[in-house]
């Protein structure tokens, strides 16, 4: 029988206990199930491909090594995006700002903002996904923290704040701020948008 | 409900963060609000877009391969039972070599003093030429460094038929016994020979005249490695040895690309196997596979 049948079949939480009992075929599993939110979720943080890999590489290192500390109750997608925000965190902080920051009034976002057809259907055009792309970078870090978990991954609030260990009103006030700049940025190009 | 209260709670009652109480206030208010309701659809439009935002991010092939090598095959290699771990351990071991080797100097000393009785019983060892039985290093109490190496030569001269029957086994085995089973080797070839049917595909010259390129012998290789591949993998998923598992999966599309193309193919078609080849990093991945054997074994 192939070691991948009866992959459905198992929850978060067995494979948590068997990669405890050592069984390094769960934690494979849990890789294959997990990696491609992670290093979405990661890319969306630091917006280098690159550098996303390696972070991933380096979320799913640490949690192995620490999945034994892991609680009972917790979900495991939120400890997983828990451990690649701390992760993403450290390599901002290592980085200099002007390298990922894009001004609010960068040409080349704002240049975007032609009359092109909003996108209905199908794949959104490759200029709207440049777009939220560097409208993302341009976020302040928290922002689009909450922004790319909330949005993005649809995370409701109380995983949120389990990921970020923000306050509910903080995170609240955050991600309104921040569908505000974005819809800023791409209300011009998608024809979306209102006064908030 | 005002507009004001409802505007305030539109995003939450988007993102279904609201209590039924208040989402059933809401619900109320939209229907007989169309400046609301409009907002609300345009919260609607957005979250749409958002939702189809491609990054056109993926997971590389090579990424579980590297994760696994920091994590669950160090597990396994931890694990090699109590005796490969007991023996593992650089001060067990270090102290057994000690002790060989004085064992052997020990030997050595006693042979050669054996063999000049007389000469010793007439003169002091400084008034006599050196028959130099002993390393040199032993009696003028040179570095313990030396000490180890010379005795090592007098070790090897030394060592017992037993020893030299198990390591004389070099031309059967390729590396360390005991270690590499005959799966890991015949996979460490395909995977040699693959990484080179690939880079050659990868450096191969594409004409922009669209000439077409002999691959004649590249499309005979990579039909022999396809077929080695499938029995391979299949082996690596029954022995649960997942990240040779994924890398030959990963390698089988390429391999199948490479055989199907005709003998003197089209250069736009090798030029996409070769941009493929680039772009998935799987040399990469493949070298990275064998440096990990290299450093294991």
């Amino acid at each position: 029988m192939s070691a991948f049948a009866g992959t459905l079949m198992n929850s978060s939480a067995d494979l948590v206990t068997r990669v405890c009992q050592g069984d390094a075929d769960a934690f494979r599993l849990i890789f294959e199930r997990y990696s491609r939110p992670v290093i979405s979720f990661i890319y969306d943080m630091v917006n280098d491909r690159g550098l996303a890999e390696e972070l991933t590489q380096e979320t799913f290192v640490r949690a192995f090594r620490a999945i034994h500390t892991m609680r009972t109750e917790t979900k495991l997608s939120t400890w997983l995006f828990g451990i690649a925000r701390n992760v993403a965190r450290e390599s901002l902080r290592a980085r200099t700002r002007a390298n990922s920051h894009v001004d609010l009034e960068d040409k080349s976002v704002m240049d975007l903002s032609d009359n092109k057809p909003v996108p209905v259907d199908g794949l959104l055009s490759k200029e709207l996904n440049e777009l939220i792309r560097r409208s993302l970078a341009a976020l302040d870090e928290d922002k689009r923290l909450v922004f790319t978990l909330k949005v993005l991954h649809q995370c409701s609030y109380e995983e949120i704040a389990a990921i970020t260990g923000f306050s509910l009103a903080k995170l609240k006030t955050d991600l309104h701020r921040a569908r505000a700049e974005m819809r800023k940025r791409i209300s011009p190009y998608a024809g979306v948008g209102y006064e908030v | 409900m005002k507009c004001e209260v409802c505007f305030e709670f539109l995003e939450e009652f988007l993102d279904g963060e609201l209590a039924a109480e208040d989402r059933e206030q809401i619900d109320a208010h939209l229907i007989t609000c169309s400046e609301c309701s409009e907002s609300l659809a345009v919260l609607t439009a957005e979250q749409e877009i958002f939702a189809r935002y491609d990054r056109e991010v993926e997971v590389p092939p090579f990424l579980w391969t590297r994760v696994a090598a920091h994590t669950v095959s160090e597990n396994r290699v931890a694990k090699r039972g109590w005796m490969a771990s007991l023996l593992g351990r650089s001060s067990l071991a270090g102290a057994l070599a000690v002790l060989l080797i004085v064992i052997v100097i020990g030997v050595v000393y006693l042979l050669s003093n054996h063999k000049a009785p007389e000469q010793k019983l007439a003169k002091s060892p400084s008034q006599l030429p050196n028959p130099n039985p002993v390393p040199p290093a032993v009696q003028s109490g040179a570095p313990k460094r030396d000490v180890l190496a010379s005795s090592h030569k007098s070790r090897s001269r030394v060592r017992s038929p037993i020893v030299r029957a198990v390591t004389d086994q070099s031309d059967v085995l390729s590396s360390d016994l005991g270690y590499l089973d005959m799966d890991e080797q015949d996979t460490a070839k395909h995977i040699e020979q693959s990484k080179l049917l690939l880079r050659s595909i990868k450096n191969v010259p594409i004409a922009d005249n669209d000439d077409e390129i002999d691959v004649t012998y590249d499309k005979a290789l990579s039909r022999r490695l396809l077929n080695e591949n499938v029995v391979l993998r299949r082996d690596a998923e029954m022995k649960a040895k997942f990240p040779t598992k994924t890398l030959l999966t990963d390698l089988e599309p390429f391999l199948i690309d490479i055989a199907n193309l005709p003998d003197r193919a089209r250069g736009e078609d090798v030029r996409v196997i070769k941009e493929r080849v680039q772009k998935t990093e799987i040399v990469a991945a493949l070298v990275d596979y064998q440096d990990r054997g290299t450093n294991n074994r």
